[in-house]
């Protein structure tokens, strides 16, 4: 498995320097193998071979890093776990993935119920970071997305998507090399924070991370300014926070600055572009389902970028994945036309873990230049121009991004509705004042005291879902379907 | 300005922009102790303070506080 290898070899390279700015403290990459190496003992020790998926408290601390590659090693998967979403979101994830042990870097264990490997406090064993050989297909993580129906969707990703991922992120040339110094500014629950962490390791680059109790924007403006952040990945939405700052911001040391996860407006490019005199600036996107990312744009400096509705273009599809657009009858549309953009290749997982009946509505088959293809839906409503550049246009169904994070506004409407007593609730997404995705809940009710929803939302939901508005109507307009109008229950936010 | 004005306008601040009042205004008062005051709300109380005091933050003053006593001693320097 060239992948682990990759790591292997990389971090043994560069022993000497840096791998982890972890709230103003260096770790080289010395001291990062010492730690793989007593936790992958462990691991071997007080795991079963069976045992694919360990659970992972998502910690902001070198341990939890070693952790990940500790488990890849050992060929096993990671499942991240964030403490602070709500025990019963924790515990859906925990059942379905089957885990049975849990790696934790807390002083006192977060589930207390399940087997515990406390990574803070382990045993010194010799360096040894040979990975075990294992296959392609194995898993390297499963990252659980918001579903439907209230229960979270596993999306699982093996080290033969991740090999194929890491392949094409290379060819775009945004090279990387052990001077850099590179920004990961993603919660672990995110697979955003996958390439932050990962693409600094394989060249013996330093990941710069976020300490959870800061706040994030203006935290990352001291780190890109006060260490000369060269790389950083980050949703569009820290842009709109630091706008009002934009005049203040000055940072040249960077040489690469990509968003992933959001729409990216061309007018806040733009004058990003100014902070970051000498940066090359892209806009990448792609779903979990396919690694990461896997289309790419360069933005250009004064001259013409595509754009649909002031949103950049998200590009091309990268090295090893192919991209379609069709109708709902899973046909070709002629170029310029809109439709649903759909992906294949190397990086599009084997499908939802354990679930048959999303798996068929996804992914469907389909003769692609010749060959019986896997393709799968996006739900992101797209046409590609003559030259191949994908514009995206919106959403096919009733998700939203928040801060990246992908929302099912069903699945906040299906827990407001289990709290509200057979009251209607509709979730919408709108736009703020400095262009980020809140959400507002509108009830179909009088005027209410909504403090014990709130709470009870919050004991199913993470933060990032609860709505940040809640308003009342009598009765929801209908659209001229017959259909809740959404729109107009969405002009209700500002 | 005298601090008990300025704590009292950052609380009716807080109170607006976070729709409860469900905190003390300690100095030792941080973020996590409020509920929903988030990266957001955050932005949010922070554009309002600076309306309601006619004053402007850097970014690099906003990172520097780290609790309600730093928040008001940094708005009585600059108001």
């Amino acid at each position: 498995m060239n992948l682990v290898f990759d790591i292997q070899k990389s971090i043994e390279k560069h022993y000497d320097r840096n791998a982890f700015c972890i709230g103003q403290e260096y770790h080289t990459y010395k001291e990062f193998a010492q730690i793989i190496s007593n936790i992958r003992k462990t691991v071997r020790s007080k795991t079963e071979e069976n045992e694919i998926a360990i659970g992972l408290v998502t910690n902001d601390d070198i341990q939890t890093y070693a952790s990940i590659i500790a488990l890849w090693l050992e060929g096993k998967a990671y499942v991240p776990l964030n403490s602070e979403f709500p025990l019963s979101r924790n515990q859906m994830v925990i059942g379905q993935a089957d885990i049975r042990t849990i790696l934790d870097s807390s002083n006192e264990k977060i589930f207390s119920e399940y087997q515990t490997i406390t990574t803070k406090e382990l045993n010194t064993f010799p360096v040894d970071l040979t990975p075990l050989r294992v296959s392609e297909e194995n898993l390297a993580y499963i990252f659980f997305t918001s579903g439907t129906t209230g229960t979270p969707k596993g999306v699982p990703i093996t080290f033969s998507n991740l090999s194929g991922f890491v392949d094409a992120f290379w060819a775009l040339d945004y090279p990387i090399t052990e001077e850099d110094r590179c920004l990961q500014m993603f919660e672990l629950t995110f697979d955003l924070s996958v390439m932050s962490y990962l693409a600094p390791i394989l060249k013996g680059a330093c990941v710069y991370t976020i300490p959870k109790e800061e706040i994030k924007y203006s935290y990352i403006f001291e780190l890109m300014e006060d260490y000369e952040l060269t790389f950083s990945l980050m949703v569009p939405s820290i842009l709109h926070y630091l706008r009002p700052y934009f005049e203040e911001i000055n940072c040249p040391a960077l040489k690469y600055s990509l968003f992933c996860g959001e729409a990216l407006p061309l007018d806040v490019t733009e004058e990003w572009s100014t902070c970051v005199p000498n940066a090359t600036i892209a806009n990448v996107y792609g779903p979990t389902e396919c690694t990461i990312f896997c289309t790419d744009y360069t933005y250009v400096k004064n001259a013409e970028n595509k754009t649909h509705n002031g949103v950049l273009t998200i590009g091309r599809d990268m090295k090893n994945t192919s991209t379609i657009i069709v109708d709902k009858d899973n046909n070709e549309v002629a170029v310029g036309e809109s439709g649903e953009l759909c992906l294949s290749g190397a990086q599009l997982t084997p499908g939802y873990w354990k679930n048959k009946t999303k798996n068929k509505e996804a992914f469907f088959y389909k003769n692609y230049q010749g060959k019986n293809t896997r393709f799968y839906r996006t739900g992101d409503l797209c046409n590609i121009d003559a030259e191949g550049d994908i514009l995206y246009l919106g959403r096919v169904d009733f998700q939203a991004k928040i801060q990246g994070f992908r929302v099912e506004l069903s699945e906040i409407e299906y827990h407001a509705k289990a709290a509200l007593d057979k009251v209607n609730a509709v979730a919408v997404a709108f736009t703020n004042t400095i262009h980020n995705t809140e959400i507002g809940l509108v009830i179909e009710s009088e005027v209410t005291d909504t403090k014990e929803l709130l709470e009870y939302i919050k004991t199913k939901l993470p933060s990032y879902m609860i709505p940040s508005q809640i308003k009342h109507v009598q009765s929801f307009p209908l659209n001229t379907n017959g259909k809740i109008d959404r729109k107009k229950l969405k002009e209700m936010f500002s | 300005m005298e601090i008990t004005t300025i704590k009292e306008k950052v609380s009716n601040v807080l109170t607006t922009i976070l729709e409860h009042s469900n905190f003390e205004m300690s100095d030792e008062l941080t973020a996590k102790d409020v509920d929903g005051w988030d990266s957001l709300s955050h932005m949010m109380i922070i554009t309002k303070i600076e309306e309601e005091f006619g004053i402007r933050f850097k970014l690099r003053e906003l990172n520097k506080l780290k609790n309600m006593g730093a928040l008001v001693s940094l708005i009585q320097s600059k108001s």
